[in-house]
């Protein structure tokens, strides 16, 4: 690290639990956002801050005047553009160091394994459930860590799926494919801005942990919030020995 | 008895209207109501039933419909939820 870099990151250096090897972590690692909506915003501006050495950012929707009032990553002038280039354009401004590599796209297939497989940590940040079993299943395969978040109204939910570990349950564990009904969307139900915010930080806070190798991850624990009251419940999170896609054969 | 009954995200349709600002509603039931009969009483689509909570411990897929409710218990229900 250069002068200007223990400058910058020098808040994060001086925790104990991180210092100056925590921070090299992060300056060479790789993440993986996936949707850069509500929850990829906060995630994507703090894992850029802290100096994640690599952001790749996935989505192929385009910056909508009704996305401003809680995906803070993108701003008034960039309704209309790609949110995988408005959220590039936010964050070089934050941190010039990070790069950013934009994926215009809905990532699926073979792309989404390359991708997943490149990675050192993914956080799903997507909003519909076929994407998040699609990611699920490629952290699954490539046994990548998965930082999974989800929010609608005022209530939110998140956990991560250590799949590096043979004996961490992964997201259809707890969502098996094909079982849940038709999502609802944002569109339709509206969502509380900084719900969003609360559960996006915390999978930035997660992601940031499993890089650095600090603290315990979120492993095997489901957060619950209630946004209304203000509450967050802990389940904790078994691994499905009938699991369509994480059980052995 | 009373409970309270809580459901969250798109399960708070299924209150009535007044118990929408706290997504919260106070309920007068019979000595050992089951969970099951409370998500009959409302009828909630059993796809959206998905995590169970009473007293904020979370109660086993396998044994949640039985599960008999006591004096002062809160049940709260979560549908599966993909947002983001």
């Amino acid at each position: 690290m250069n002068d200007q870099q223990l400058l910058r990151y020098s808040r994060h250096i001086l925790l104990p639990q991180i210092g100056v090897e925590g921070q090299e972590k992060l300056l060479h690692a790789k993440a993986l956002v996936i949707g850069a909506g509500g929850l990829g915003s906060p995630v994507s501006l703090y894992l850029a801050a802290s100096g994640v050495g690599t952001l790749t950012i996935c989505d192929g929707d385009s910056v909508d005047l009704t996305n401003l009032q809680r995906q803070i990553v993108h701003r008034t002038e960039s309704v209309g553009a790609l949110k995988a280039e408005s959220a590039r354009e936010t964050l070089s401004h934050i941190n010039p160091e990070v790069k950013v590599v934009p994926i215009r796209e809905r990532v699926e297939g073979e792309r989404l394994h390359a991708l997943v497989a490149a990675a050192d940590v993914v956080i799903d940040a997507s909003d519909n459930f076929p994407t998040r079993h699609a990611i699920n299943r490629a952290c699954v395969r490539h046994r990548k860590p998965l930082v999974s978040g989800a929010g609608i109204r005022f209530d939110g939910q998140v956990s991560v799926f250590d799949l590096r570990d043979p004996e961490s349950p992964c997201y259809a564990c707890l969502f098996p494919e094909h079982g849940e009904a038709d999502d609802v969307r944002c569109a339709v139900m509206g969502v509380f801005a900084p719900l969003v915010g609360i559960i996006g930080c915390v999978q930035a806070a997660e992601a940031l942990k499993l890089i650095i190798g600090a603290g315990e991850p979120l492993a095997g624990r489901l957060l619950l919030l209630d946004g209304l009251a203000m509450e967050w419940r802990s389940v904790r999170l078994k691994k499905d020995p009938r699991c369509a896609v994480c059980a052995a054969p | 008895m009373k409970i309270t009954l809580k459901l969250f995200a798109t399960l708070g349709d299924y209150l009535p209207e007044a118990a929408r600002q706290k997504n919260e509603l106070p309920l007068e039931v019979a000595p050992s109501t089951t969970v099951a009969e409370i998500i009959s009483r409302f009828n909630l689509p059993e796809k959206l039933v998905h995590l169970v909570l009473v007293n904020g411990a979370y109660v086993a897929h396998d044994s949640r419909l039985a599960h008999e409710l006591q004096e002062g218990d809160v049940l709260a229900i979560w549908p599966p939820i993909a947002g983001g």
